[in-house]
């Protein structure tokens, strides 16, 4: 009777050794994630340069998944949605794509005057990839008139779960104070909605377009680092390229990304 | 030989006991007391650092707590805030109904839940960090439970869109249902605002007041913080204006002009919140329009409160024993059909469902709460209707671990031989053993369909070869089955439970969710409850009583007589 006693706490105290053994190792997912300064410090740039690229895709393009669209058949539905978490365009060309500077310490101011919205249209998020400067409100617009539920996964900053009812046009967001990212945001109303944004401590983040193309511009004359972000092909924040930008001089930095 | 077993356990267990200690001592200070109470009651579930990973937490859903990211779901705080000493208090002595958290009143002491308290906080450090204590919820604005103030709260809880999660009558079944997931990436099912006794944090119309303004951190469920009304910093009549503005096809000029002041009032109201909650001090005006805001949206969600409280019976129904048994009523010649009216008029036996935990695989996260049952029966038939709330309507999705078809369904037991006597052995109740038990499954699939099967234990079911007449209708509206079965008492087939008016019949449920992944043996259940056909009182009774009554007067009468006669003799 002692022995099944022991046995049975013995295993009991394996059980949770080894458990925290592997709760240790739990933090690997980190290296999806942006890389940003610690300190960055606004300032006036004068003969800034640009560096601008084309983001590629390289390997087989999958076919493009069509979203089920399982409510609000009227609204969501109108026009079929795909997945967009790949979007290979003419000459596989890369979409959303944020390419950006991993180790500025100073430069450019963020526009003020910019708009930082996501729109829920169709029952989807536009844009998929939305930069939001940390300091600044994330404007969630609801054009389709029916109820959606922003809910954006943050682990730094507390995660936002708001609902945006159908007679709510215009939501701004409380701006955050630390940078992170990115990280999804989802509609918990519509679970096949999904966009991505960074809160970000500087402005030196591109997102590429149709084209697969960036541009930083006005960019201090320096050395820098040069990394990339894609929710399907991740990221080269550990090893990324190096960048020589020159007084109002341009650079070219292409990228060719896989499948991660 | 055992000896040697034994002394090798004790060696391994000392190292263990070591090893861990050595462990611990990473740990993050707190009382020595606290984290030895947490790492013995409490580390298993949440895990020693926490994380909400230990060792059983693979199994469960809700998930326990990950206390790393200080999200807590039952709070007497404002949205985003933490929650206060109390509250973790609360919860550790009450636990989390409809989860796997126990209550620790019995099992731990007021000062060592004290001390797990404290501890449970050093794994955030939001908690250490904070210059303040956590603002809580007032509830000095009370709206009183009338009927004008749940007819608003009902109104409200369509406009907030409530019913996509919660749906049409709060059964939890609102389209989004689903496809729900907490913080953490895991199923959220919306709760049942039909059965409060399953409400965390408790049903009070108090508590669900706090829940719905504070939010449940970290859940499925988003804040309700004051800007998600709409019209925030309108008054009540001014924010139906603007929402019946916006619903018009197309507006004159004047009535665009007088949406846009109200959208211009309303923006303006949001900024001021919006800066209140980014820590900008606010300017006496600014304030006052602050709190006149609130004024409306606490009062909106009293009313709100008063609704789901409303939707809830006052506390969860007995079960079906002791007085409660399910009692079938003799009705003289056809049986209720499913819509009959006669139904509406008997009250329903309350069978609780429990996961299956016995046999892998096993349910351990059940999500249907119970079946509730009534019974009609005439000279030669029995007719039940059984009802159970299910959130989702699910006939044919594939599991993708087995390959396995889910659907919605449901099980009634019975022995094939009722046992004679109460002392006189049941079947199993896992579906028989050297007991046999007779079963009647019908699957969501097939509503018009029950299959009687013949069993020696849970996976060892046969669908019997002659199928009797079995009369069947099943439907599924705003989350809740309802099955008609209709069966003659007595049939030619020895495989069949056979019945008799007065005897009392075993009888057991098991259910499946689809949505759940339920499947085999992996169910809800109930263990064995009982049912008798109630007898009728005999229609004798109208003779025999007066017969005898007569009788005795007469008697004493004669008796009187008699005692008159012989007294006058003697005299």
């Amino acid at each position: 009777m002692k022995s099944y006693l022991l046995a049975s706490l013995t295993i009991l105290l394996v059980c949770c050794y080894v458990g925290t053994v592997f709760a240790a190792d739990s933090d690997a997912g980190d290296m999806e994630m942006l890389v940003f300064p610690e300190n960055y410090k606004a300032m006036a740039v004068n003969d800034g340069g640009t560096i601008s690229g084309v983001v590629k895709f390289e390997g087989d393009v999958p076919e493009k998944k069509a979203l089920e669209i399982t409510k609000d058949e009227k609204v969501c539905g109108a026009d079929e949605k795909f997945d967009e978490s790949l979007v290979v365009g003419e000459g596989n060309a890369l979409k959303n794509t944020i390419v950006y500077l991993i180790d500025i310490s100073a430069g450019k101011d963020f526009d003020k005057d910019a708009k930082v919205e996501i729109d829920q249209k169709g029952c989807k998020f536009t844009p998929h990839i939305q930069i939001v400067p940390i300091g600044a409100r994330l404007t969630m617009l609801n054009s389709d008139k029916i109820m959606h539920n922003v809910h954006i996964f943050s682990k730094i900053n507390k995660p936002v779960n708001k609902a945006q009812p159908k007679a709510r046009r215009k939501m701004p967001l409380k701006a955050v104070k630390k940078a992170e990212g990115p990280v999804e945001v989802k509609c918990d109303v519509h679970g096949w909605m999904s966009a991505w944004i960074s809160y970000v401590p500087h402005p030196y983040f591109a997102v590429t377009n149709e084209k697969g193309e960036f541009t930083l511009e006005n960019v201090p004359a320096g050395e820098y680092k040069l990394g990339y972000w894609h929710e399907a092909c991740g990221t080269n924040s550990k090893a990324p390229v190096a960048v020589t930008v020159e007084a109002a001089g341009t650079v070219t930095q292409d990228f060719t990304l896989k499948l991660k | 030989m055992r000896i040697r077993t034994v002394a090798l356990l004790i060696i391994l267990f000392g190292m263990l006991v070591v090893l861990s200690l050595t462990y611990a001592q990473n740990a993050p200070e707190a009382s020595e007391k606290g984290k030895q109470v947490y790492e013995n009651s409490c580390a298993h579930c949440h895990g020693v650092e926490g994380r909400g990973d230990g060792s059983a937490a693979e199994n469960l859903l809700p998930k326990p707590r990950d206390f790393t990211r200080g999200l807590y779901k039952i709070r007497s705080t404002e949205t985003g805030q933490l929650p206060t000493d109390q509250d973790l208090f609360d919860i550790i002595t009450e636990g989390m109904p409809g989860s796997s958290m126990p209550p620790w009143e019995t099992a731990l002491s007021a000062n060592d839940r004290w001390e797990v308290t404290a501890y449970i906080k050093t794994f955030y450090d939001g908690f250490k960090e904070a210059e303040t204590p956590p603002k809580q919820i007032s509830l000095s604005g009370k709206v009183a439970n009338s009927e004008q103030s749940v007819e608003t709260g009902k109104a409200l809880y369509s406009e907030l869109g409530c019913v996509e999660c919660h749906g049409n009558i709060g059964r939890g079944d609102g389209t989004s249902a689903p496809d729900l997931t907490d913080e953490w990436g895991d199923q959220s099912w919306p709760a049942n605002l039909t059965q409060g006794w399953n409400f965390r944090g408790g049903s009070d119309t108090e508590d669900i007041f706090k829940r719905f303004v504070g939010g449940l951190a970290g859940s499925a469920m988003p804040a309700f913080e004051g800007d998600s009304f709409p019209g925030f910093g309108l008054t009540a009549e001014e924010s139906s204006r603007m929402i019946e503005l916006d619903n018009k096809d197309e507006m004159t000029e004047a009535e665009e002009e007088e949406s846009a002041q109200l959208y211009e009032k309303y923006d303006a109201a949001v900024d001021i919140a919006l800066n209140l909650a980014e820590g900008t001090e606010l300017s006496a005006e600014e304030k006052q329009i602050y709190d006149d805001a609130m004024k409306v949206v606490y009062e909106k969600s009293w009313h709100l409160a008063n609704y789901v409280k409303s939707l809830m019976p006052e506390k969860r129904p007995e079960p079906a024993i002791g007085n409660n048994v399910l009692r079938s009523q003799y009705v003289q010649g056809e049986l209720p059909e499913m819509d009959d009216a006669a139904w509406g008029t008997l009250e329903a036996s309350y069978f609780p469902l429990v996961g299956q935990v016995v046999i892998e695989p096993r349910q351990f996260n059940p999500t249907v709460d119970a079946v509730n049952v009534k019974s009609y029966y005439s000279d030669t038939e029995v007719a039940f209707l059984f009802i159970w709330d299910d959130r989702t309507h699910t006939t044919d999705e594939t599991d993708e671990e087995t390959g396995k078809i889910l659907e919605d369904a449901l099980a009634v037991q019975f022995p094939v031989k009722v046992p004679q006597g109460p002392t006189a052995p049941k079947p199993y109740f896992l579906w028989g053993g050297r007991l046999p038990v007779y079963l009647w499954h019908w699957k969501a699939s097939a509503p018009e369909q029950v299959t009687e099967l013949t069993a020696k234990g849970i996976s060892n079911a046969e669908v019997q070869e002659a199928q009797g007449e079995l009369k069947a209708q099943g439907t599924y509206t705003e989350g809740q089955y309802k099955l008609w079965v209709k069966r003659a008492l007595k049939t030619d087939d020895k495989k069949d439970l056979q019945l008799d008016p007065g005897v009392f019949v075993p009888i057991a449920f098991s259910a499946w969710d689809g949505a759940n992944g339920d499947v085999d043996t992996k169910r809800v259940m109930t263990s064995w409850y009982t049912f008798v056909l109630e007898p009728v009182p005999s229609s004798k009774r109208f003779v025999y009583p007066p017969l005898i009554a007569l009788l005795s007067v007469g008697f004493l009468f004669g008796l009187r007589a008699f005692v008159q006669r012989r007294n006058s003799e003697e005299v």
